[in-house]
């Protein structure tokens, strides 16, 4: 343990949560930073994004995306601070004002857009706390958004190597496989396949989130189906398209990037459970945003 | 006449000052220097497109995406990749060539990815549209019904709508593949290629999503990729024509690559 990290440690022991007094959720997210430890600068992704820190907590939710779906959710369930994975103000700036315009049209979202506004203000009126929980998730060694994901599909006993990310399913072809991750995952309408689809399918590797076109190249042979949040479609998706037609029976299923990050957000309540112990946790999951034209 | 002499004409005709700095229009693959005995135009150069062109008797393909399967076609990863070797001996044994056109095409007067994107989903007045074409009204309908008729009219298997399908819209606004406008107040839909789900500049679908929740009347379609675009490189066959004479030019589109 490097000397900074026991600081940390050391810091989180001395935070006071008394039985008597709920915890504030600036007390609860101390907790939660000293034991991911790591730096949490206040110019990275995960921070608080809405709401007021010093609002005592009853009860936390975690999700894939704070959307205004899950947040409606949270506030009847009296879970008051929630965690989400992915931005709650659309975008990366995650409702802060932007200094300098970059990328594709501007970024971030004016402060009197309409859908901006109202969503602020049912956070607000409701007392709900958000805080975003993103990268230092994520880089736990263990994982979780791929065990999650693995364990919501029923795989989880069929892991090759602990430290991995393939699963060796019981055989079936394509098609089936999807059909199952469809149900398992109660998926509308984000699902995407490519390959051959009565292709028999045992070896599959699970990406949660986005997947660049590197780890695809480098990986896409070793597996019959690839799992992955989301891909760019002229970039990876084009890819096994590609492999397809060169006479390779794998094959690539895009579930969407937030349905393949609820499960891990399952397992961060899990994890939350065992340290703070002393309040109700809720998973509530953002789910399938799509649908398709009939 | 030879691949380097067909871009040379290009550059001449396309109406705005050439940008050679530009790593997306270059020639990717093949000899610049062979004869052309036939252009394809394709919104990808995937595999099996190749084949088809190459079935055809059309040996350069004038594509709007890449090659190898990442923006810049950087291939320094790729040297001991089965499928690249695979497709890059396809092309050198058929002594094909590929350019790609993508930057000057968004830059062009009209710009005939969106021209295409619009004739697509049915929506009129479209044939001069630039990149960015504004807000276009259709007659008032739900966003499941126009969604509905998108799908029929296009064909698009795979595209991927949110919203209420029961929310009153009539503004759409439309850009082409991965240049998906952001919703705007003046906007109720907005039509896209495709775009990064969370975490990006400017996240539509949950924006839409919440709009939603809220009883605020917004919808997305996110159509694909290179179905969204695919149009256009038929409009860019005629606009070769004419100044590409005495060879043979047709479109040969790239798959729609999904099945759900």
């Amino acid at each position: 343990m490097n000397r900074r990290r026991f600081t940390v440690l050391a810091g989180a022991a001395a935070i006071p949560l008394p039985g008597a007094a709920a915890p504030t959720a600036q007390d609860v997210v101390q907790r939660i930073q000293a034991t991911l430890g790591g730096e949490w600068p206040v110019t990275g992704p995960d921070g608080f994004k809405v709401g007021d820190p010093s609002t005592p907590v009853k009860g936390i939710a975690t999700t894939a995306m704070a959307t205004v779906d899950v947040l409606k959710q949270a506030s009847k369930a009296g879970m008051n601070l929630v965690l989400t994975y992915e931005p709650t103000f659309f975008g990366r700036q995650d409702g802060q004002v932007s200094q300098s315009a970059r990328g594709r049209g501007f970024g971030g979202v004016a402060q009197d857009d309409p859908v901006y506004k109202a969503k602020r203000e049912f956070i607000e009126k409701n007392g709900l706390v958000v805080f975003r929980l993103h990268d230092h998730w994520q880089a736990r060694k263990e994982n979780d958004m791929v065990s999650g994901l693995a364990e919501s599909l029923g795989w989880n006993k069929y892991r090759v190597k602990p430290d991995d990310v393939l699963y060796d399913i019981p055989a079936a072809t394509a098609e089936e496989t999807v059909g199952l991750i469809r149900n398992k995952l109660n998926l509308r309408g984000g699902l995407r396949a490519v390959g051959d689809r009565g292709a028999r399918v045992r070896r599959v590797m699970l990406h949660p989130g986005a997947m660049t076109p590197a780890l695809m190249w480098q990986r896409y042979s070793e597996v019959d189906l690839l799992v992955a949040g989301e891909v760019r479609e002229w970039e990876n998706t084009f890819y096994a398209a590609d492999i397809y037609t060169a006479g390779e029976k794998r094959g690539l299923v895009t579930i969407g990037r937030v349905v393949s990050e609820d499960p891990g957000m399952r397992a961060c309540a899990g994890w939350l459970k065992t340290v703070v112990k002393e309040l109700p946790v809720q998973w509530i999951p953002a789910g399938d945003l799509y649908w398709r034209a009939v | 006449m030879t691949g380097r002499e067909v871009v040379d004409l290009i550059k001449k005709n396309v109406g705005v000052p050439w940008n050679e700095q530009s790593t997306r229009d270059t020639f990717k693959v093949g000899n610049p220097d062979s004869t052309v005995k036939g252009i394809a135009t394709t919104m990808m150069v995937t595999f099996g497109m190749l084949k088809r062109a190459h079935e055809a008797g059309l040996n350069m393909v004038i594509s709007h995406e890449d090659t190898y399967w990442n923006d810049r076609d950087d291939t320094k990863d790729l040297t001991s990749n089965a499928l690249y070797k695979t497709k890059t001996d396809y092309i050198l044994k058929n002594d094909m060539i590929v350019w790609r056109m993508h930057d000057h095409m968004h830059s062009m007067h009209p710009d005939y990815t969106v021209v295409g994107e619009l004739r697509s989903v049915g929506i009129k007045g479209g044939e001069n549209a630039d990149m960015r074409p504004g807000v276009f009204t259709i007659p008032e309908t739900t966003l499941g019904e126009f969604a509905s008729q998108v799908k029929r009219i296009s064909g698009f298997r795979a595209s991927r709508c949110v919203g209420d399908p029961k929310a009153k819209i009539g503004k759409i606004l439309v850009g082409p593949g991965y240049a998906t406008p952001r919703m705007t107040p003046e906007a109720d839909v907005v039509i896209g290629g495709e775009q990064q789900e969370a975490d990006g500049s400017f996240d539509n679908v949950e924006y839409v999503a919440d709009a939603a929740s809220l009883g605020i009347a917004k919808g997305l379609i996110m159509l694909g990729h290179v179905v969204s675009e695919q149009a256009g490189m038929e409009d860019m066959v005629k606009w070769l024509g004419t100044f590409v004479k005495g060879i043979p030019i047709q479109f040969v589109p790239a798959e729609e690559p999904f099945w759900t």
